[in-house]
């Protein structure tokens, strides 16, 4: 018996460390590849070990091409449309879950709907609207933005946590006369933390990994850092090393935030899956 | 008022104090050469032009450039461009695959964003028949806007003048441009006593003869990559090499027996000498393994010359020399018409289009050109520059000496000799057709379709967009 379990743990670890590997492999050469000078980013055959350099990190950090500002651009962005979205999608979630109102459904849908469109037809329109409201390479222009698409992502799945409350609890608090808004600030919104976790960071993920919509509608002022990476990739020639350093300090902040969420995003993920199952 | 000005004073202090900071850290940090050099250089050689530098003092206008160290040089003189004339200037860089994206939605939308941008020449013919752009002819013409015998016009380039141009009138001004070229390595060819091709013939049989995948050599490489810049960057050459061309009076034929021809020429090569991988390598890829030993020849823009001479990067400095575009079978050698040049947005107002102009006539100035090229204080020397004299003169030759054998030569006798301004289909729907021959192209370069399917299918496809 205790031979097929060792066995049994030794196929899952195999497993599962294949699969991170696979995960893990381009993120870790990127890593490398940030720390190498450019002659021995084309080295054949790879090198694995070779003089680490700062230069890279140094040139998108103080360099001509810094991407700070760009950092900071992401970061207004993504934490303004986060904010915006959990502040409307929270109550949005709970009404579309628990309350009965006329046309329900229908809006439902329709919340829904507008995800149904490829975002590359938006653009256009999106464009022309952002001009006459002079919203063009502007925060408030990005941020309204991309409350498109966040905001229905953001409600559907508060929906499916809001439904997940046991809906005794609730009756109870309003039993012992709490108000709706009560209700739902003392009872509910608790229950619901772990999916209001994940879903925050779900969408400031989206925000800030988000490239189609920043480089049309961003411009000099309002630059995005998915955007300003690019430029490392010119007519001239790729900068693989400095492409990859701007890389790693634009994936820093979305990995930290990712470590210091992971128990509510581990358990966002299960409670979500297993409808009804067990108490949080 | 102008347009681009209502943007400025009302920013946040926060954000302003950010860009502050930015700039600042740019200019002490990063390139402290930039600084310096902005204010070292005197105003002299373009206060003798007879313009009135000042005319639209005060005026402001941005325009979009592609990251590439040609514009990069430009940005770094903006200041002196602004001490001549009280015009400031904001540069944008946007990708190259974006820039003209933003351009149609700009000028489509008559928005007045970009006063002006780098316009891939391509898009004239979209531009001009939808009045988005000016013609120039007006500006040139004006004695209060240019003074032609100091900026001499005709000494730009003529193959770049004329892809900037639509029926007689030029709509843009070539900043920078390029030529393809083939570029090999002459150790190899000196080992085994070839010389550079002057037929299709030979260079394939140089290519096969130099072919060695078992020692990471390959004969050949030619962008494979699908895309209108990429393959259909190539292929057109290829084409008119072999006799054939794009049709006439607004007819676009693309699967002419030549075509066909052309296209299996081009499968066949790159199937037989080239790296594996060449089908989705895009030009920095091709000087990337260039510059590693792993390719013997190339054809390409003569500016990869900085890539594959970079010593942090190269291992083949030294031993690279270059030549025309050998002769197809009709006998023609094709090179390309790249350039990229400044129009001006139809939808500005006049003063920021005399701004514009003024900007535009300071750019692509002898003078400016010398200064962002061998006068260049910063690493970066323009190969790219738009004007005869300068590329006969001996400071452009000491700059380019390093770049390898035969380099001017070959790349002037192409300007002057192998230029076809109809080497691609020069006609509004440019855009479609070129994304149609590039998918095309490709499927027949990876062996998904043989050439005259593909062909035929993107005849059907291109006839669908000239209806429509």
């Amino acid at each position: 018996m205790s031979g097929r379990r060792t066995f049994r743990r030794l196929a899952l670890a195999a497993v599962a460390g294949f699969g991170l590997a696979v995960w893990a492999f381009p993120v870790l050469w990127a890593l490398l590849t940030s720390f190498k000078t450019e002659r021995d980013v084309l080295a054949y055959p790879p090198k694995f070990v070779f003089v680490p350099t700062l230069d890279n990190y140094r040139e998108v950090l103080f360099g001509a091409s810094s991407i700070l500002p760009n950092l900071w651009s992401s970061l207004v962005v993504a934490t303004a449309a986060t904010l915006l979205t959990m502040l409307i999608a929270i109550p949005g979630g709970y009404a579309l879950g628990r309350l009965r109102y006329p046309f329900k459904r229908a809006s439902g849908f329709y919340v829904l709907a507008t995800q149904m469109l490829p975002p590359v037809g938006l653009i256009i329109p999106y464009y022309l609207v952002l001009q006459k409201v002079g919203g063009l390479d502007t925060y408030a222009g990005l941020v309204a933005i991309y409350l498109t698409f966040s905001l229905p992502f953001a409600i559907w799945l508060m929906v499916s946590y809001f439904e997940d409350v046991p809906l005794e609890m609730e009756e109870a608090a309003l039993l012992d006369r709490a108000g709706r808004l009560r209700a739902l600030w003392h009872v509910i919104l608790p229950q619901v933390r772990g999916g209001i976790a994940v879903t925050t960071i779900f969408v400031f993920l989206n925000a800030w990994n988000e490239f189609m919509f920043a480089v049309v509608l961003g411009g000099n002022r309002v630059r995005p850092v998915t955007v300003a990476m690019f430029n490392f990739i010119s007519v001239e020639q790729t900068q693989w090393a400095r492409l990859a350093a701007g890389a790693m300090l634009a994936m820093a902040p979305v990995i930290l935030l990712g470590i210091f969420a992971q128990r509510h995003i581990v358990k966002g993920l299960t409670v979500g899956a297993v409808k009804g199952g067990g108490r949080r | 008022m102008d347009k681009p000005d209502t943007k400025g004073p009302a920013q946040p202090s926060r954000r302003r104090a950010i860009a502050r900071g930015t700039a600042l850290g740019a200019a002490v940090v990063g390139a402290p050469w930039i600084a310096r050099f902005a204010h070292a250089q005197d105003l002299g050689p373009y206060q003798q032009g007879k313009v009135n530098w000042r005319q639209a003092e005060g005026a402001e206008i941005t325009i979009a450039v592609i990251p590439a160290s040609y514009f990069d040089n430009l940005i770094a003189l903006a200041p002196q461009f602004e001490a001549l004339t009280g015009v400031r200037t904001r540069f944008e860089k946007v990708p190259p695959g974006q820039i003209r994206q933003k351009a149609l939605l700009d000028l489509s939308s008559k928005t007045a964003t970009y006063a002006t941008h780098a316009a891939d020449p391509m898009y004239y013919p979209l531009y001009v028949s939808n009045k988005w752009v000016d013609p120039l002819d007006r500006y040139l013409g004006d004695a209060a806007l240019t003074d032609r015998a100091w900026y001499a016009y005709d000494d730009i380039i003529k193959a770049w003048r004329d892809a900037d141009s639509v029926d007689g009138k030029p709509y843009g001004i070539p900043y920078d441009g390029e030529v393809t070229v083939q570029v090999y390595r002459k150790d190899l060819y000196d080992a085994k006593g070839l010389k550079a091709a002057d037929t299709f013939d030979q260079l394939v049989s140089n290519a096969q003869a130099l072919n060695d995948p078992a020692n990471r050599v390959y004969g050949l490489a030619l962008r494979g990559f699908a895309g209108a810049g990429q393959n259909m960057y190539i292929y057109p050459s290829i084409l008119r090499a072999f006799g054939g061309n794009w049709g006439s009076g607004g007819k676009v034929v693309v699967n002419s027996p030549e075509a066909v021809r052309a296209l299996q020429w081009y499968v066949d090569v790159l199937s037989k000498y080239a790296p594996p991988a060449v089908r989705n390598w895009n030009w920095p890829d091709i000087a990337d393994a260039f510059s590693q030993g792993t390719v013997a020849t190339y054809i390409d823009a003569h500016s990869s010359a900085a890539v594959i001479n970079n010593p942090e990067k190269s291992k083949v400095v030294g031993k690279i020399a270059y030549a025309r575009w050998p002769k197809g079978p009709s006998g023609k050698r094709v090179t390309s018409i790249w350039n990229w040049g400044f129009p001006i947005n139809a939808a500005l107002n006049d003063r920021a289009k005399r701004a514009t102009w003024l900007f535009i006539l300071w750019a692509t100035s002898a003078e400016t050109q010398a200064r962002t090229s061998w006068k260049f204080a910063g690493p970066a020397k323009r190969s790219g520059v738009n004007r005869v004299s300068l590329w006969r003169s001996q400071e452009f030759a000491s700059a380019m000496k390093g770049a390898g054998d035969n380099f001017i030569p070959a790349a002037l006798e192409s300007l002057e000799q192998d230029t076809d301004v109809d080497w691609r289909p020069r006609v509004p729907q440019w855009p479609a057709i070129g994304e149609t021959m590039a998918t095309a192209i490709q499927a027949a370069l990876v062996g998904q379709k043989p050439p005259k399917e593909a062909l035929d299918e993107a005849q059907a496809r291109i006839q669908q967009a000239l209806k429509g």
